[in-house]
């Protein structure tokens, strides 16, 4: 889950990182006295859930004139669909020179991936396209709990020394806080030293709930409920709503569908041992999307009872029309209750995906 | 056969669990029917002296292997426990530990596969079906009834569309050496470049069908990696950027890692690319 620039800046400060001084507001008429409190001039920043905030005019300056007039327009905006309830205020920085900090997790090493380069405050992955050589990166094998002083001269070398406590204060808030990404871009350097003008943090959605976090808020309100069953679940665009299970099988059902001229709904997998009600809940819950016209179950397993899955199809009694190819144990007594019902089964998952995407 | 045969001993982590105690009952009837050792003994702390189907239960790994024969371990243990379950079986001179656990917090796998390696034990997941040799050893939750003994290796970051890529094969009677699925995290022990290159060492592979997903470029890395005749599919074509689908590694992300740049790489590479998986078999009598 990503949190917000104010929730990663509040974490970073209780680091000893240095961000800027700031507050957070959700009525525009606090601004100006938020703003007198800076002694100065202020940026404003939407605080939103969304990639390139910037772009979409997310982020404004002002004075302490104008900023009464900036925080009202900032709160009617919408940024790329999403409303603005909370601002944050923060002092404007007087910028001496950008840098760019992150720790993330490297697969192929599977090791903690540090990414330094002086050039900070662009977009980072066209930097890397672009000039690879300007980015500098060193692994560290997680089970070290310090990053060695060697890797700090390594990874910063030229720039200004305070970045190596920076480093080494942002590793520790990387692993403490089980986090798949920390960035800081730009790394400001100011005549008062450096600051984390912007902040951003994703934590591991398996560890949530030892971080403390009930909700995770990356997800619609139908994506939570999945959740809660314990189902992954994606909200996409089409009106072929799909149960599958497993994350591969599932996937390779949507693409098939594609393949066919149809356009999936949703992607959710159920999970291992797809029980009677989990199966019913699964069904009840993608039906219940508006855009739905035809639903199709693909299960295969080597342990899913498929006259289970059949009762459980039965028992969500949706309107929509159920396609279901249905392979593992109880075969053929899952086949006969959904049979006996007038439901089409098949055999194999392109001849069910064919099907449903064939129905106009 | 790669990874382990049927002369290797085998012991369940968290064995009294409901899948633990399931699957025990399952690999101990498939090594029953092809004469292998199979799972000797279980581990659950605090379960001490049960039996499952027969099985003793002991109270840590070290206490298990005071009393048997066994270098295997099959690991059940609930996420928030499982890292420290690797690291146990580690300790205790397991030379293969294969993890089904899924959701683990992704620190906890990096600090155990480190860990793991200072003690030279090869871990398979987390986040996987594990290892089935046909008619050698079956390690894990995959079906047995599927799969037929042959000479095509499959290895696949999924669970089902591993299955459902066996069936296919077997229907069209292209049999297995060994299928590996090395799980859907992001961070797992065995990539594509491990599993291919004990494939490569296998004298019973001929080909191999590798089956990935959106996210990362372990796909890439593997086929880069080795000699062996391939034939790849990739699940996600469809899968929109920055959502994950299913499975925490089954994310596009910065651009990279989505599907058709991933067949693109892999065809460039002279990799034979399947549409759909029931192309596969087609695909793999090309080149065999």
């Amino acid at each position: 889950m990503r949190l917000l620039e104010w929730e990663a800046k509040d974490i970073f400060r209780s680091y000893g990182i240095p961000v800027p001084e700031g507050r957070v507001i959700t009525d525009p008429k606090k601004a100006e006295e938020i703003c007198s409190a800076l002694e100065g001039d202020v940026v404003l920043k939407a605080q939103v859930d969304v990639g390139g905030r910037g772009k979409e005019g997310g982020v404004l300056f002002a004075d302490p004139l104008s900023v009464a007039d900036t925080a009202e327009t900032l709160f009617h905006r919408t940024i790329k669909g999403v409303p603005v309830e909370r601002v944050l205020i923060e002092e404007r920085l007087e910028i001496l020179h950008e840098y760019y900090l992150s720790i993330t997790i490297d697969r192929s090493s599977r090791e903690i991936l540090l990414l330094f380069s002086s050039e900070g405050g662009v977009d980072i992955e066209t930097l890397a396209s672009e000039r690879p050589d300007e980015i500098r990166r060193i692994a560290i094998p997680p089970i070290l709990s310090e990053v060695p002083a060697f890797a700090i001269r390594e990874l910063a070398r030229g720039a200004p020394r305070e970045i190596g406590s920076i480093v080494s204060r942002l590793y520790r808030l990387f692993r403490e806080k089980d986090a798949v990404l920390a960035e800081i871009n730009p790394l400001v350097l100011t005549p008062r030293g450096l600051c984390a003008a912007d902040a951003k943090l994703i934590v591991d959605d398996n560890a949530l709930q030892r971080q403390g976090i009930s909700v995770n808020r990356s997800l619609t309100r139908r994506e939570q409920e999945a959740e809660r069953h314990g189902f992954s679940y994606v909200e996409l665009e089409g009106d072929i709503g799909v149960i599958g299970n497993g994350a591969g099988l599932t996937m390779a059902t949507l693409d098939l569908i594609a393949q066919a001229g149809g356009r999936a709904a949703n992607f959710l997998d159920v999970g291992g041992g797809a029980e009677r009600e989990r199966v019913m809940h699964a069904v009840r819950l993608v039906a219940g999307m508006p855009s739905v016209r035809v639903i199709l179950v693909n299960l295969l397993g080597g342990i899913t009872r498929c006259d289970e899955v059949a009762h459980g199809i039965l028992d969500a009694n949706v309107p929509q029309k159920i396609f279901v190819r249905l392979a593992g144990t109880n075969e053929e007594e899952g086949r006969r209750i959904l049979a006996e019902k007038g439901y089409r089964m098949f055999d194999t998952m392109e001849q069910a995906v064919y099907a449903a995407v064939g129905v106009r | 056969m790669i990874y382990a045969g049927r002369y290797d001993g085998v012991i369940v982590q968290n064995a009294t669990g409901r899948q633990g105690t399931f699957h025990i009952g399952l690999m101990n009837a498939y090594a029953k029917e092809i004469g292998g050792v199979g799972v000797v003994a279980g581990v659950a702390p605090g379960k001490g002296g049960q039996q499952v189907h027969g099985v003793p239960v002991y109270e840590s790994v070290r206490d298990a292997v005071r009393e048997h024969d066994a270098n295997v371990s099959v690991c059940f243990v609930p996420a928030p426990a499982a890292g420290d379950a690797i690291m146990e079986a580690a300790h205790a001179g397991m030379e293969l530990c294969v993890v089904i656990t899924e959701h683990i917090p992704v620190h906890d796998t990096m600090r155990a596969l480190s860990y793991a390696r200072l003690k030279d034990c090869t871990v398979v997941g987390p986040n996987c079906p594990g290892i089935l040799s046909p008619g050698e050893c079956k390690l894990g939750i995959i079906p047995a009834h599927l799969a037929m003994r042959g000479h095509v290796g499959v290895v696949s970051r999924s669970g089902t569309l591993t299955y459902e890529v066996v069936h296919e094969l077997t229907r069209a009677g292209i049999g297995q050496s060994t299928i590996v699925g090395i799980g859907g995290d992001p961070v797992i022990g065995q990539t594509f470049v491990d599993v291919l290159g004990r494939f490569e060492a296998d004298g019973e592979t001929e080909a191999v069908v590798l089956i990935g997903e959106v996210g990362g470029a372990l796909e890439e890395e593997g086929a880069a990696s080795t000699d062996i005749p391939l034939v790849a599919y990739i699940a996600g074509r469809t899968a929109p950027p920055e959502k994950r689908m299913g499975h925490a590694g089954a994310i596009v992300e910065g651009g990279t890692g989505d599907a058709a740049s991933k067949m693109k790489n892999l065809e460039k590479m002279g990799v034979p690319v399947a549409s759909k998986p029931s192309e596969i078999p087609l695909l793999i009598r090309e080149i065999v």
